[in-house]
């Protein structure tokens, strides 16, 4: 009788282990996206779009911090103006250069580094803001004339003093891109990539690594502090503190700075 | 020709062998794999010589001759066939002769696994080390599974607690980083045992280089991976009629593909069995199985791990035996299974559904010669709903000592996944993978037949199956909703779709230690088409058409301290030719006809039994040092030879 009851006792068990595991077990072990606290000299870029460029104004940055007030930095800091990139020509063309360059790339075979330019369409000049110092669309970065040296510190906090420091270093200035500023994804089974022909700088968009194949893409970041030097002489120190957003979409950026440097 | 130098070798090898007469008959091949009781055919133990259901037993002896790890290093050696490949984001993809993941059931002790990845499930959950055997029925011959077996059944026969006290560590390392490390120790008395079984693999990622113009998609990082396996059974016999048996389990994987966001993959896992005889003729046996399979991606950056997957199963089976005067055996019995979807690519993100089947089967025994299994099951889904009945029959003949003929007809169902039905996934802004709620379930006739003669030290099986598919699931043409949006791959129901396949096997064994098997595969996958009759894509690549795996070992005892077994394992994959859109956004293009090449590898393993407790095994790998010229998708993940060593100790036996 004992083990029969012993029996029942298992049975029941297991009805009741149905019942309150319907829907799994253990959900603590795992993290639910959220916002992370912004945090001081840091901004929040959206950039996940293909299709638009975002702007920052280290300047009004600046002239917004010097005032002291928190709530109008916190939005200026993660509030950013989509600039769309133009895929048609509506007025007369600027240059002979300006406009959206089809590559095929060996996107599904041997990777990046095998491609072939296949076409080209002009269009308008990109549209951008009266000021700005650096503009970000995905894993690419643009600075307003400006060059940038990549340090091998990993904190801004740091770095010496000012910008002095780096005044014998290497500058890269921003230079002209055919396929690295990928806009149109709508013929990838092809392997074409709309791609926009526009000014970038190498160094400062070598902050996140996108490797391809595999497919999807393998992204990789690179935490170094980054030094722009501006035209006029004022440098900005910046790091990609993280490029993931709470909820995994990549090219989501939190950016810490500096400024001036 | 590589199919010539496959076989050649092969042949040669088991004509030079001893031949029967001149052997001692008292240790035969049966006395070694015949008697094996299997139980997924019927349900019931029934001996491997006996079961009217075709079955195929890859023995303990096999898999510790493999060495393998998982699963699929297990099948990829010993089973002809049988091919693994990659699927998109380098997912395991197995074709089981004709039939994809969704249409073969992998089952570990008669249980089903929750969680599937493109259709498979995860194949590193299933770790070697713990098997006792493997037993494999082919199409839908396995008179009592329903859903998801129209393929087959691969059931995973775990070993039993022992209830004298066991203890091993084991270890393995090769090329790339390969890593294996294991350990199991069981105890136990009288009325109680347990057994814990522990392990952990790690391989790094290598490059490969393919050739120039591939004609189809080449990999050129095999990713490596990390995982965890740990799991225990306990026993309880409360009496010699009833015995309770409790498993939980875990398992942890985490990819090296992205080192930002390494994908982790996780189950968790328990049962409760109790299995008791009631009278003197009937035996009942009551399982309750979790099973909870959860994706998620660590974000190594801001230290955040975000699940985007869980399936979660809940099931209760009951079964019941009566065994009658004569022998037949009345078998009855009923599942339920609760299946919680969570996936943040599934439209809703959340979806649940019951499943209820009932059965029953008689196993008639007409005479010593004749036996027959004849069931009947009901299966019902609550997300339709949708139900059907399917009879299922098959026959043994003995028209002799050592001959058995084997004849069966099954009727296959299988309802739309959660996944086929509700899928909405954006792959990266290149298309849409569109799950459709009007998908009808698939229908399928199975017919098989095998011969099967065992003559003293020599068994040979020839076996063919055809299969016939109704309303088959798959992605049918991409479409586009508007001419600026991405292309959608819907699922749809597909034309017809038949699959024949015919294999045969020879074995042998000899008293000198010499053992030898030999087996062929034909698999015939016809091209899926849609309604209209239209050319398509499949998303996997076909079956290769011919199939070769050949094994021979030599087991010698040098003295009291010192045992040999070298062992050769060789199989050859035919090239396979497969249709894929010539432009995936202008079908009406056509198709064109890929070719796949063919390929061989070898293998050749040496153990070294050092007293009663110390193995030490080398393994040469890919002894050829075979590179493929274009690494495909179906392409092998060798880049050369691989030099494995490895070290098993008995702790028990030390002493």
């Amino acid at each position: 009788m004992r083990r029969i009851k012993t029996v029942y006792a298992a049975m029941a068990v297991a009805v009741a282990l149905t019942a309150t595991a319907c829907n799994g077990i253990l959900s603590d072990i795992y993290d639910e996206p959220r916002d992370s606290a912004l945090g001081s000299g840091q901004l929040v870029v959206d950039a996940t779009n293909w299709h638009d460029w975002y702007y920052i104004d280290f300047d009004s940055l600046a002239a917004i911090a010097a005032t002291g007030d928190s709530a109008a930095l916190a939005h200026a800091e993660t509030s950013f103006t989509p600039y769309p990139i133009p895929t048609a020509l509506t007025t007369e063309p600027a240059d002979t250069t300006t406009g959206m360059y089809t590559y095929w790339f060996d996107v599904f075979g041997r990777g990046l580094d095998n491609y072939d330019k296949r076409a080209f369409t002009p269009t308008d000049a990109q549209p951008k803001p009266a000021h700005w110092s650096i503009a970000v669309h995905r894993n690419n970065v643009r600075t307003n004339g400006g060059a940038v040296f990549e340090t091998n510190y990993s904190s801004i906090a740091d770095l010496p003093p000012t910008g002095a420091a780096f005044a014998s270093a290497t500058f890269t200035p921003d230079e002209w891109s055919e396929r690295d500023v990928w806009v149109d994804q709508s013929q990838m089974l092809r392997s074409l990539i709309g791609c926009q022909g526009i000014m970038v700088n190498k160094v400062l968009s070598s902050w996140i690594k996108v490797a391809i194949p595999p497919m999807p893409p393998a992204f990789t970041g690179n935490s170094h502090v980054f030094i722009i030097r501006f035209p006029n002489g004022k440098m900005a120190a910046v790091q990609l503190a993280n490029y993931i957003s709470p909820k995994g979409a990549k090219c989501w950026l939190t950016i810490n700075y500096k400024y001036p440097y | 020709m590589i199919l010539l130098r496959t076989l050649f070798p092969t042949a040669a090898l088991m004509a030079s062998l001893p031949t029967a007469a001149q052997m001692a008959p008292a240790d035969t091949l049966a006395d070694h794999t015949l008697d094996q009781v299997v139980v997924t055919g019927t349900r019931t133990p029934k001996s491997l010589l006996s079961t009217p259901v075709q079955t195929l037993v890859i023995s303990g002896d096999d898999i510790r001759k493999a060495d393998a790890t998982d699963l699929r290093d297990l099948l990829s050696q010993v089973l002809p066939g049988v091919e693994f490949s990659y699927a998109m984001n380098q997912q395991t993809h197995m074709n089981f002769a004709g039939f994809g993941g969704q249409s073969v059931l992998v089952l570990v002790d008669g249980q089903r696994l929750a969680g599937e990845t493109m259709d498979d499930v995860d194949f590193a959950r299933l770790d070697m080390q713990n098997v006792d055997h493997i037993e494999i029925v082919k199409s839908a011959a396995s008179a009592l599974y329903g859903s998801n077996a129209a393929g087959g059944v691969i059931n995973i026969i775990t070993k039993d607690a022992a209830a004298t006290w066991h203890a091993n560590v084991n270890a393995r390392i090769g090329r790339h980083g390969q890593q294996r490390y294991g350990l199991s120790a069981a105890t136990g008395g009288n009325r109680w045992s347990t057994a814990l079984t522990a392990s952990r693999t790690a391989a790094d990622n290598y490059n490969v280089s393919s050739g120039p113009n591939p004609v189809s998609r080449v990999v050129s990082t095999i990713y490596g991976d990390e995982t965890w396996n740990v799991s225990d059974a306990t026993v309880y016999r409360p009496s010699d009629r009833w015995k309770m048996t409790a498993r939980g389990g875990y398992f942890f994987r985490q990819t090296k593909r992205s080192p930002d966001t390494p994908e982790r993959y996780r189950d968790f896992s328990g049962s409760l069995r109790a299995e008791g005889r009631i009278g003197s003729k009937g035996n009942i046996d009551v399982n309750y199985v979790f099973d909870q399979y959860d994706k998620s991606d660590y974000q190594r950056i801001a230290h955040l791990d975000i699940r985007g997957y869980s399936n979660v199963q809940n099931s209760l089976r009951a079964l019941y035996t009566h065994t009658f005067d004569a022998g037949n055996i009345l078998s009855a019995g009923a599942d339920y299974m609760h299946d919680y979807l969570y996936n943040s690519k599934l439209s809703g993100n959340t979806r649940r559904q019951d499943s209820f089947d009932a059965f029953a089967q008689y196993d008639w025994t007409i005479t010593d010669r004749l036996e027959t299994v004849a069931a009947l099951r009901y299966d019902w889904f609550s997300d339709g709903p949708v139900s059907r009945l399917t009879p299922k029959v098959s026959l043994r003949y003995t028209p002799f000592s050592g001959m058995n003929i084997r004849i069966g007809y099954g009727m296959g169902f299988r309802a739309p996944t959660l996944k086929e039905k509700y899928y909405n996934f954006d792959m990266a802004g290149i298309w849409i993978v569109e799950g459709n709620s009007s998908l009808k379930p698939e229908k399928s006739h199975n017919f098989n037949i095998s011969a099967e003669y065992n003559y003293r030290n020599y068994s040979i099986t020839v076996g063919g199956c055809c299969n016939s598919i109704r309303d088959k699931i798959g992605t049918g043409a991409p479409y586009f909703i508007t001419t600026d949006d991405m292309p959608r791959l819907p699922y749809i129901n597909l034309d017809t779709y038949h699959v024949m396949g015919l294999d045969a096997t020879l074995r042998a064994r000899w008293q000198n230690g010499l053992s030898a098997r030999l087996s062929y595969a034909y698999v015939d996958e016809r091209l899926p088409k849609d309604k209209e009759g239209h050319g398509l894509s499949s998303e996997y690549l076909p079956a290769r058409k011919h199939s070769v795996v050949a094994h021979a070992d030599w087991d010698h005892r040098m003295s009291k301290w010192y045992a040999l077994n070298i062992g050769i394992d060789g199989h050859y994959y035919s090239g396979v030719d497969n249709e894929e859109f010539a432009d995936y956004y202008d079908v009406s293009r056509g198709t064109n006809v890929i070719h796949y090449p063919a390929y061989s590898l070898w293998r050749l393993q040496m153990v070294n039994s050092l007293g009663k407790a110390v193995k030490l095994t080398v393994t040469v790998d890919n002894i050829f040092n075979y590179r493929p010229d274009y690494y495909y998708l179906n392409a092998p993940r060798t880049d050369g030879t691989n030099v494995m060593v490895g070290l098993s100790v008995d702790i028990d036996k030390l002493f």
